[in-house]
């Protein structure tokens, strides 16, 4: 028989429905966009990412609530739900090969690739846990590369470590951009927004916009980072975080620095 | 005049048949040679079976069993999967359906509902789906309610095309998010326990794209608006609009073109504001 969860789940069928369509846009959509802006400032120079990345920083004890009340939760609310949706259902484009129906499939394969992609970048770059045994041994196996004061170089550094990368990455963030402009066609349906053919083709258009933006954003980053001259920019991150620490912009933490730019810091010290 | 694959004229065309003797045996392919004319429709071709009663490899075999009723695509009773698409049986044409696709004719029970014998199915949550929603103007009472209120001509004309669903099911079959229900019967069940567990299932689950389009329906007529609250409630309470993904199947197979994401959308939007509103105020219905 019926456990108390499932009924809870079943009762509330229409709300937690209508907060995954909603969470997909607000926070996780946006949050996309916006990551994506962030990391193409990449193009503007080292110091754009990373000024814009000490302005993140800034938040400092309060950061991990902005991340996991805005980002990692509503994420993994959408995707778990998400995938729970994905189980109840049956694709048949095979049988009924119409545009709408691959659209709503490939919303589905590309809920599955972000779900891959996003678990991957997450560890490649920020490691998923900052606990001092889990944090090391993600570095030993090539995990957790970004380090928030040496922001651009590695990032770099992780993308160009490996000619996959870029590639990966590419077909990663391309479903994750699909799902979001589909996604935010389907909304408008979901939330009665555009009801007539008519203004359902005039949505696709607007999404296929926001979706086409949106990619260019997201290849301007990548090209920006592969073609990064990662010495440079340490160089760099180190003159700034110097500077940055005496005037106060940034408070002083060695552990937002990488291991090498680290060094770099007190083999200088020890010179003086 | 059809021509085969080695461009002769077609003198006879095979049929294959997806049969089933009873809800719980297993299914299988029978193929049939049936002689060539023109014009015929699916339904004179299982005609045609029944009179021969002959299968393919010449063995003597039972009549296919079919249903029908209107024998003009008003009735809906004659749906089935014909070539991989769902439609009505009795509006088929065998000449255009070999144009596309040679020589071979393939009929399949619709796979969203229990089989009961053959091609045909059990439709009961179809119209389990319009009980739940109130698919009605309420008038019923102890006295004369005088007339209702005049619908304008512009109403009159949203409403029409949706007035025109026949209950066929060809949206649910298409439909990715609609899956089948099938109860079991147990022994020891009367009827009617029986049929209230049935209900009870399909309540469950999807209402469908049918039951979604006639709640919109009635909630735009004058009288039928006094419920429009109840009927937002069935839509979303477990099953309701909140399963549909948008794959537009739906619109793209109905028979009669009834504009059905136009009114998921509707339903949609007017759904959200009922939620919001009766969370808001307690005095809302
Ligand atoms: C980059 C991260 C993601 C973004 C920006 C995003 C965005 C969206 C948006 C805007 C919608 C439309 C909601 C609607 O139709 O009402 C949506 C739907 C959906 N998402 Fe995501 N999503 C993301 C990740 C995921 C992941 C990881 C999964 C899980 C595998 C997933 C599964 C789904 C599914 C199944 C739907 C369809 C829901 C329905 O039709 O009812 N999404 N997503
Ligand atoms: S909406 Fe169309 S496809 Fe669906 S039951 Fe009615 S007539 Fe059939
Ligand atoms: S639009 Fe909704 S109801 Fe229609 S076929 Fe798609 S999922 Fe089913
Ligand atoms: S027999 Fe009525 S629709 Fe075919």
């Amino acid at each position: 028989m019926d456990s108390s969860e499932t009924n809870f789940f079943r009762k509330h069928e229409f709300l937690i429905r209508r907060l995954h369509s909603l969470s997909g846009l607000l926070p996780v959509g946006a949050y996309m966009i916006v990551h994506l802006l962030t990391n193409a400032s990449i193009l503007n120079g080292v110091e754009s990412f990373q000024n814009l990345v000490y302005q993140i920083h800034s938040l400092g004890k309060i950061l991990w609530i902005v991340e996991w009340g805005f980002i990692f939760l509503p994420l993994l609310f959408h995707a778990g739900f998400g995938v729970v949706i994905i189980m109840g259902s049956k694709s048949n484009t095979s049988q009924y090969s119409y545009v709408a129906n691959w659209r709503y499939r490939m919303q589905r394969i590309t809920g599955m690739v972000a779900l891959l992609f996003i678990g991957f970048h997450v560890l490649h770059m920020h490691g998923w846990f900052h606990v001092g045994f889990w944090k090391t041994f993600a570095h030993a196996i090539g995990m957790a590369q970004f380090s928030p004061y040496n922001a651009a170089s590695t990032a770099g550094e992780a993308m160009q470590s490996t000619i996959l990368m870029p590639v990966f990455y590419f077909v990663g963030i391309a479903a994750c951009v699909y799902h979001l402009a589909n996604g935010v066609w389907t909304m408008g349906i979901t939330w009665g927004v555009w009801t007539t053919p008519q203004a359902q083709k005039r949505a696709t258009i607007a999404c296929a916009g926001l979706g086409g933006f949106v990619m260019i954003v997201a290849i301007s980053a990548l090209v920006g980072f592969c073609t990064l001259d990662t010495d440079k920019a340490q160089e760099r991150e180190i003159e700034m975080y110097q500077e940055s620490v005496n005037v106060g912009r940034i408070i002083e933490n060695e552990e937002k620095l990488s291991k090498p730019a680290q060094k770099k810091i007190k083999r200088e010290r020890r010179r003086k | 005049m059809i021509k085969n694959v080695y461009g002769e004229n077609l003198t006879s065309f095979t049929v294959k048949v997806r049969r089933q003797a009873s809800p719980d045996s297993q299914s299988y392919w029978e193929a049939f040679n049936i002689p060539y004319q023109a014009d015929l429709n699916v339904i004179s071709v299982l005609q045609q079976i029944a009179k021969m009663s002959k299968n393919a490899k010449g063995e003597s075999t039972t009549p296919v069993a079919w249903d029908c009723g209107c024998l003009e695509e008003v009735c809906g009773a004659c749906t089935m999967v014909i070539n991989g698409r769902v439609r009505q049986s009795c509006s088929a044409l065998v000449d255009n359906i070999l144009d596309e696709n040679n020589d071979v004719l393939r009929l399949e029970p619709m796979s969203k509902f229990p089989v009961i014998r053959d091609l045909v199915v059990d439709r009961s949550r179809v119209f389990r789906a319009l009980q739940k929603i109130k698919a009605w103007v309420p008038v019923d009472g102890y006295y004369d309610m005088g007339a209702g209120p005049k619908q304008d001509r512009k109403r009159q004309e949203q409403a029409y095309p949706l007035s025109e669903c026949m209950s066929c099911g060809c949206c649910l079959e298409a439909c990715p998010q609609y899956l089948k229900v099938e109860t079991q019967r147990e022994s020891d069940e009367t009827d009617e326990q029986f049929e209230d567990r049935k209900n009870a299932e399909y309540d469950k689950n999807f209402v469908g794209a049918h039951a979604i389009n006639q709640a919109m329906l009635f909630n735009s007529n004058p009288t039928g608006k006094m419920i429009s609250g109840e009927r937002l409630d069935a839509l979303t309470d477990e099953g309701g609009i909140q399963i549909c993904g948008n794959a537009q199947n739906c619109v793209a197979v109905c028979p009669k073109e009834i504009p059905l994401t136009t009114s998921i959308a509707k339903a949609g939007r007017a759904a959200t504001i009922h939620k919001i509103k009766k969370f808001f105020d307690s005095n809302e219905k």
